[in-house]
């Protein structure tokens, strides 16, 4: 079982290297390049701040986007191109099969962020910034994140089409940054029902706030590691939950 | 087992596609699935490699349920018109596919170039399937069916889209596989291969089995039939000679008529009193086009599943 997990895994990483996924590895240092100038142009005395804003910004940008879309996209398309076929008919559950996908996919998104990360790293080297630890704290938040979104991913997609799924995603993403607005300003409702409503919103979103920590980054705040540890718990709580909805929905899936 | 597809945004649209069907395939022979479009093929061949949940029934693979792993570690398919992953070479491929059965090391490798070799594909293996032709992408989809030795072959119109050479090649792989003991389980809807490689078939209709047997049982049992060539009468006169007759054609003045060896001496009887003559009569020989097409008569459908 080991074995074909191992294989899904590598092969799903394959597919993104090979349909040249890496690019934004370039596309990422390009912006870093740009937006290096253009900081150096308008900042004094907050150049560190603003340097390690954008960067960290682009970064998370590039890969919330790319993890959307090759989530969302990765199973439909299988299904859509009939490729499925000839894995699923191998004696590995459709369980499996998923569990696989998502870790190339995340073995994908692993290695696009510390590849970036090293870039954005050999910047702040050489423009003299610190690398302090709350950017070392918010990359490996960054990639929770991605592991939370990949699975809301790989859930819509398992009963519905790629851009239904992207959609729905995208919207999450901003709702999952905004879930701790919505408990605070339903628990200020003089409504009961309101209150429940909101706390119910609240717990069923994905708390992306939680795991978003460029803020502390680019103000160079500590970072307590048992706050970050908590953090990826919950995404990794969140992630596993989801991933046992899909496959309790794709095991009863018919592959007309 | 049966199988009722649910179409439809409020899933209210019913596709009757397999009902009730029946069959026992026996180890070591070839078996063949026949019938037109929507006849309930694919969804039976999809259902036993767990791909479709049927409706109702049970399917088992050597006595193991359908829907286990283990059913299918024992299984090869091939899927009509394959897709493998378009990024991976052939080999990349097929190694993939023997992965996922459970194969590594030297013996992983040995089997890939055996495979690969049998379909005659060595000299394109490190190619990416992206740059493979139809018959090329056929060849080594099979090659993944072949990767661990299966004790059923299952090929879901193995030969569609081939050119004559891939096609027999494929015959050939089809044979070598049964002489080596395989059970082969095939559907198709070219009549001639059926007719060349089944042991035995059955014939859907509709998602219903309407024949079952022997190839040259399900021949032989058809009635006789004559084909007699009739001069001196028209049409019309013909019509009326009181004995049961097929019109086939008309050539030049001669009707060409197709009467069961029963019905011939009573046919030559009443052809003469009307003053016609019978010139000629040769034996039709009943192939299994005609029993396909008996076949669809008889359930009265052409094409595609039973709605509701």
């Amino acid at each position: 079982m080991i074995g074909s997990l191992w294989a899904l895994i590598w092969n799903g990483y394959r597919e993104a290297r090979r349909n040249r996924v890496t690019v934004v590895v370039a596309a990422f240092a390009l912006v870093l390049l740009f937006s290096t100038q253009l900081a150096m142009e308008v900042t004094v005395m907050t150049f560190d701040r603003v340097n390690t804003d954008v960067g960290l910004g682009s970064m998370s940008l590039m890969l919330v986007f790319l993890a959307i879309f090759l989530s969302s996209a990765l199973v439909p398309r299988e299904i859509e191109r009939r490729t499925i076929f000839m894995v699923v008919s191998k004696p590995i559950s459709r369980g499996l099969y998923l569990v696989g996908r998502l870790g190339g996919n995340m073995l994908t998104l692993a290695i696009l962020t510390v590849v970036m990360s090293l870039v954005f790293a050999a910047e702040l080297v050489l423009l003299r910034s610190p690398v302090t630890q709350p950017i070392i704290a918010a990359i490996i938040a960054l990639y929770f994140e991605l592991l939370v979104l990949s699975c809301l991913g790989f859930f819509f997609s398992s009963f519905s089409g790629q851009t239904v799924a992207a959609v729905v995603v995208s919207g999450l993403f901003f709702a999952g940054h905004l879930s701790g607005d919505i408990y605070r300003h339903a628990s200020r409702s003089d409504v009961q029902l309101v209150q429940w409503v909101g706390k119910a919103i609240y717990y069923a979103l994905p708390n992306l706030d939680r795991l978003d920590l460029k803020v502390q980054a680019a103000y160079a705040s500590p970072v307590a590691w048992s706050d970050l540890g908590a953090s990826i718990v919950y995404a990794l709580a969140y992630s596993i939950a989801l991933m046992i909805g899909t496959v309790v929905i794709f095991e009863r899936r018919d592959f007309r | 087992m049966s199988k009722t597809y649910r179409l439809g945004f409020f899933l209210n649209k019913n596709v009757l596609a397999l009902q009730g069907l029946e069959l026992v395939i026996e180890p070591g022979q070839i078996f063949g699935l026949l019938g037109p479009n929507g006849a309930g093929k694919s969804t039976t061949i999809k259902i036993l490699m767990n791909l479709v949940r049927p409706s109702s029934g049970t399917v088992r693979i050597f006595g193991t349920e359908a829907a286990k792993r283990e059913a299918r570690s024992q299984v090869g398919f091939l899927p009509e018109n394959p897709m493998p992953y378009e990024y991976l070479s052939g080999e990349e491929f097929v190694r993939l596919a023997g992965k996922l059965l459970g194969l590594s090391g030297q013996a992983l490798d040995t089997r890939v170039k055996e495979v690969i070799g049998a379909v005659e594909m060595s000299n394109a293996a490190k190619l990416q399937v992206r740059r493979y032709s139809k018959g090329m992408v056929q060849r080594i989809a099979l090659a993944q069916a072949l990767i661990n030795k299966p004790r059923l072959l299952i090929l879901d119109e193995p030969t569609s889209g081939l050119d004559p050479l891939g096609r027999r090649l494929m015959r050939d792989i089809i044979l070598e596989q049964r002489s080596q003991g395989t059970t082969v389980l095939f559907c198709t809807h070219i009549i001639s291969d059926a007719e060349t490689l089944c042991d035995r078939l059955a014939v859907l209709v509709a998602g219903k089995k309407v024949q079952e047997g022997k190839v040259s049982e399900l021949l032989s049992s058809q009635v006789p039939v004559l084909e007699v060539a009739v001069e001196g009468l028209s049409k019309e006169q013909l019509s009326s000679v009181g004995v049961n007759h097929e019109l086939k054609q008309e050539i030049s003045e001669r009707l060409w008529v197709r009467v069961t060896d029963q019905d011939l001496q009573a046919f030559i009887g009443a052809t003469q009193r009307l003053q016609g003559r019978v010139t000629r009569i040769q034996p039709i020989r009943f192939t299994l086009e005609d029993l396909f097409m008996n076949a669809l008569q008889q359930a009265e459908t052409k094409v595609g599943g039973t709605f509701s």
